[in-house]
Parts: structure tokens; C-alpha cells; sequence
């Protein structure tokens, strides 16, 4: 505690309460919520002040969100903001790409649909909801892909999470459509997106209640109505489907349920795990989500990562998820030491004689001058002993290969068994999907 | 070429600064009072600051206006910062007089940085709070709050 000294002005802060209102809450704003709990306990005012949820919590959700998405929107505008914080800080982990990891293994429900989902996802801020997109090449031969919404996460006016989900991976969930209630009744499902820790989601069916038949109840509970108005028949029944979640039944009745319930799934649950390095760094520069076309002439998608011993690894997205996938990536280098231009002419000769697989238009970079460096690859783990010829070890020339990084960033890569180069970009750049299309 | 336009700039101890007018603009409040003032609107009064704040903070609107896109303007803000914590206070409440986003975020933010690690009782200290709850009503706060860390 201060003596009797005289303080001068200019040596020590104001008082917090000199500050105009508007300045403390910005000052506020950039506090995080334990801050903000001890800033409460300082004094009967400001105690007063952070229970202030449409001025204190409205300026910390729009200090973190407010350029991502609409904060007033959430909850049909009927959630505190403070309710508003917390949920927006655990979706804000979902943002990003997320590969399917495999499928939810149970018997299936006669009634759901079968899918092949697609294995790539994004997750994007939406005006008053998230949106989760299934990224899938767009089938015309080039580098372009499609995103596909499936998945909306939003918040209904009572505050319960509510998740609407198109079950069939065909067909684009239209935020708009459902957002106007318009003839969805059936076909969407309430899923509940639940984790595992902070980089592995399970997307499950939301059971008991029936799913979301009612178009009506949909748009209610997403956007409800600007100004509050009565209490209806379709807003009690919104109460109902979340307030008695269950109730006591008979035995004999709760069984028949239990089997009902999943007979009636229409969905099977899917888990995903982050793509948390998703782009390359100036350390790691062939990190993260790439595209290319391979010799079917089909788009796929790759995902390049660095491990902890200084090598690196491709695999394709999609492949962890198929029954008794091989272990074998596309390719994979211990030694990550780029050589650089100029190369050796054998070194060029591998190169130039090569056929890029390019979408057809597309002009390939044939000479040897647009490589700025390269790297030795293999295909297989399995070891390669050099001279060493016999059924346990590998053939050199089948599984060495090479990548060659190009002066925009971009790579290519094959191997000596072929001709061929893949060459690969980038499937996003900043966090947004290059070379998007819409569906044909 | 047409020379630029300079506006004088008075304090509240009557200091006075000469600033282009493009600099000036860099307040809000400044060009809402040049366009609403007429045509003798060379001398602007902002008796809400002092000389030395009105200084300081004509320096940030220099150099925000005339290299807006330079590499060095990070860590001209953040160096421009590393004041006297009364100097960064005064700074903010004049940013916000004036209508300066820019230096109102960068100050504000500043000043939160100084709640980092600190005990309610260190808050109260650095800001100069009284505390004038009795200590059955503290305790019972304190209890009411300490659930929002885990909410």
C-alpha cells in the first residue's frame, strides 16, 4: 500500500474508472474470461460492469470472431454472449481440414444410406453457424475441386447445440434452404459432434429424438424470429425434443425403443482426425495438402508430412480409411537435404524425358531450368539393400524416385520404374480452397 | 504540384502543432470537425489532451499516414508503446477523444497486457481500484466467479 508520498501525475496509471467507459471495455476486450473473473472481484462496480453480458462479453466475442462471423446472429440473437464466448472457443479448434479416419464399424441400419464419403473436409466460420464442406476433386480432369457443404453447427435460441447433417454425400446441404425451412423435411439428421481430445471428432447420430423431421422446427430453432415473439406450438414442441430427453417408459416399451432407434439410423458415424500441418513452412516446404494427377488421369489428394527424425512422408487422403490398407506410402525420404540447380545431366535426363500427367491444356515445365532443387524418394519401406538381389529385398531402380520442387513452390514428383511426373499443387493456401468450382 | 494543406492543432495547455492536413485526417474526430467547420478551419481546439499527448500522438498518425504499408510498422507499434504507463493511459484516452481505432486497439491492448499474472489484489493496486466490498461479500464473489474458469 502507497505511504504519503505525493504522486505525481505522470508517474503511475490512472485509476481504471478514469478511463471513459468505451475505453475500459476495450481495454477489457483483450482480457481472457479467468481475467476477466479476477477483474470482477476488484470492486462492487466493477463487478457490476462484467455481468454486463451485452457490452463486456459482446466486445470479447467481438474482438476474437467479430471479422470471421456474425456475433449477433448466433442463437437467433437469444443466447447471453458470454454463452456465446464459450461455444465459439470450442468450434474455433474445429476450423481447418480434417481427413476421414475410418468409419464407425457397426452393423449397418437397413435404413441408412450406403456412402463412400469423401475423405477430405473443411470446417469454415459461417454467418451464424460453422459449416463443414466435403472437398472433393470435380471430376473434369483438372485441378479443380468442389466443395460440397454437408454439416451445419449452430446454436438454437434456448442455447443447445444443434447440428443439421445431409446424410447422403450426392447431395450439397444448402444453408440457405434450410436456413428458409424449405421442403427438407426428411432428409437431414441431428448429429452430434463430439471429441476426442482436440484433433479427433466423432460425428455421430443424434438418437431419440426422432431426427429433425419438422422443416418448421429447423428454422426456428436456427434463426427463430427477430423479435421475440410468443410462445407457439412449434416452439413448445422445440422444448420438448430437448428439455425431456428421456422419459420413463416401461421396460418392456424401452427396449422396443432401443431397437427402433437404431434400426432407424440413417447414418453411420464418422470419425476425423486435424490435418494440423496443413501448409508448408519455410523449414518444411514440402509440407501439407496437395492435389495431383496420377496415370488414371483421376484428381487425388496427398497429404506430405515431416516427422520428428527429419524425414518426411506422402500418402494419399483416403487411404487410412480403406479395409487392410497397405502401409506403404506414395513416397517417403530420410534425408531431406535438397540439391540444388545445377544438376547433373543424368540428372537431367531423368527429368526431361519424362511425360508430365497434367490436365490436358495445361503446358508442362519440360526443361530442367524451371527445377530449383530436388530430392531423393522411395516408394516402399521395405529395405534396399544395393547388390544384395534375392525375394526379401527390393529392386533400387522400382522403388527410387525423385521430387522436384519448382520455383513457384510447387512440386513434381515419379519414380525410376516409369515416365511419368505427378505434379502436385496446393489444395489451399491461407486457409482457402484454390481452384474451387461449382459442381457440374 | 499543389502544396498540402497544413492544420494547427491546439492542446488543453495550449501547445500547438502544425500537421498536414492528410496526417490530421488520421482522426476522426479531427476530419468530422474540418468538414463540418468551413472554410476557416485551420486551427482545430482539442482541449482533451495535453501538449505531450497530443505530440505523441501525432507522431503515430506521421507515420501511419505516410508509410502505412512499410515493413517497419509492427515494431514501430510496438515500440511506440514502451512508455511510462501513465503516458500509455493518457495515450488511450485520447486516441478514444480523438477517434483513432488504430492507436485506441494498440494502447488498450498495451494496458491489458499489464493484467497478465496478476492476483485481484495486484489488479487493484495497478489501477488504482478501492476495494469496497466487506469480506463476506468478497468471499462470496470470489466463489461465484472461480466457476467461470472452468465454464
Amino acid at each position: 500500500m502507497s505511504t504519503t508520498t505525493t504522486v505525481n501525475p505522470d508517474d503511475t496509471t490512472i485509476p481504471f474508472s478514469d478511463f471513459p467507459e468505451d475505453v475500459q471495455l476495450c481495454i477489457l476486450s483483450f482480457l481472457t474470461p479467468p481475467q476477466i473473473s479476477s477483474f470482477a472481484c476488484t470492486s462492487k462496480r466493477f463487478s457490476t460492469l462484467c455481468r454486463q453480458d451485452s457490452k463486456l462479453w459482446f466486445s470479447l466475442c467481438h474482438r476474437r470472431w467479430g471479422s470471421k462471423t456474425h456475433i449477433h446472429k448466433w442463437g437467433s440473437g437469444s443466447i447471453t454472449f458470454k454463452r456465446l464466448y464459450n461455444t465459439l472457443q470450442d468450434y474455433q479448434n474445429l476450423i481447418g481440414f480434417w481427413r476421414l479416419s475410418k468409419t464407425q464399424s457397426q452393423p449397418r441400419s437397413p435404413n441408412s444410406i450406403p456412402n463412400n464419403p469423401p475423405p477430405l473436409v473443411l470446417f469454415e466460420w459461417g454467418p451464424f453457424f460453422i459449416s463443414g464442406s466435403r472437398v472433393l476433386p470435380s471430376g473434369n480432369g483438372s485441378y479443380d475441386v468442389v466443395k460440397s457443404p454437408f454439416l451445419l453447427m449452430g446454436i438454437s435460441a434456448k442455447g443447445e447445440i444443434v447440428n443439421y447433417l445431409q446424410p447422403n454425400s450426392e447431395i450439397r446441404l444448402d444453408s440457405e434452404a434450410v436456413l428458409m425451412g424449405s421442403g427438407l423435411g426428411n432428409e437431414l439428421v441431428s448429429v452430434d459432434v463430439n471429441h476426442l481430445g482436440e484433433s479427433h471428432i466423432i460425428i455421430e447420430e443424434r438418437v431419440g429424438f426422432g431426427g429433425m423431421r419438422n422443416s418448421n422446427v429447423m428454422n426456428e430453432d436456427l434463426i427463430g424470429v427477430e423479435s421475440g415473439s410468443p410462445p407457439n406450438r412449434v416452439t413448445s414442441e422445440i422444448y420438448q425434443y430437448f428439455a425431456n430427453r428421456t422419459s420413463p417408459v416401461g421396460e418392456r416399451r424401452q427396449r422396443r425403443r432401443e431397437k427402433e432407434k437404431n434400426g432407424n439410423k440413417k447414418w453411420e458415424s464418422e470419425h476425423f482426425i486435424k490435418i494440423v500441418n496443413h501448409s508448408p513452412t519455410s523449414s518444411r516446404p514440402l509440407q501439407g495438402l496437395w492435389k495431383g494427377i496420377c496415370e488414371d488421369a483421376k484428381l487425388d489428394f496427398y497429404l506430405v508430412a515431416y516427422d520428428d527424425i527429419g524425414g518426411i512422408a506422402c500418402r494419399k487422403i483416403g487411404d487410412s480409411c480403406k479395409p487392410f490398407s497397405s502401409c506403404a506410402p506414395v513416397f517417403w525420404t530420410s534425408n531431406t537435404t535438397f540439391l540444388e540447380s545445377p544438376f547433373s545431366s543424368e540428372e537431367e535426363h531423368i527429368y526431361e524425358t519424362r511425360e508430365h500427367l497434367l490436365p490436358p491444356g495445361d503446358i508442362p515445365s519440360s526443361q530442367m531450368e524451371s527445377v530449383s532443387r530436388m530430392l531423393y524418394i522411395n516408394s516402399s519401406y521395405d529395405l534396399v539393400l544395393p547388390g544384395l538381389a534375392g525375394p526379401t529385398s527390393v529392386n533400387p531402380h522400382h522403388v527410387e524416385g525423385r521430387i522436384w520442387e519448382y520455383g513457384d513452390g510447387t512440386i513434381g514428383f515419379g519414380f525410376l520404374r516409369d515416365n511419368h511426373i505427378v505434379d502436385l499443387k496446393h489444395i489451399a493456401v491461407d486457409g482457402c480452397l484454390l481452384d474451387a468450382v461449382q459442381p457440374l | 504540384m499543389t502544396s498540402s494543406k497544413t492544420i494547427v492543432l491546439r492542446s488543453s495547455d495550449g501547445a500547438t502543432f502544425e500537421v498536414d492536413e492528410a496526417v490530421a485526417l488520421h482522426s476522426l474526430m479531427i476530419k468530422h470537425r474540418i468538414e463540418t467547420g468551413g472554410a476557416d478551419s485551420t486551427t482545430i481546439d482539442v482541449p482533451e489532451v495535453t501538449g505531450n499527448t497530443l505530440s505523441k500522438v501525432i507522431e503515430y498518425c506521421k507515420k501511419h499516414v505516410e508509410a502505412p504499408n512499410s515493413d517497419d510498422l509492427k515494431s514501430f507499434d510496438t515500440d511506440f508503446v514502451k512508455v511510462d504507463q501513465a503516458v500509455l493511459c493518457h495515450l488511450a484516452k485520447a486516441s478514444y477523444y480523438m477517434n483513432i481505432k488504430g492507436l485506441l486497439d494498440l494502447s488498450s491492448k498495451t494496458i491489458a497486457d499489464m493484467f497478465k499474472g496478476k492476483t485481484v489484489e495486484q489488479i487493484r493496486e495497478t489501477f488504482h481500484i478501492k476495494n469496497d466490498f466487506t469480506p463476506e461479500e468478497e468471499e462470496e464473489l470470489r466463489k461465484e466467479n472461480s466457476w467461470n474458469l472452468f465454464v
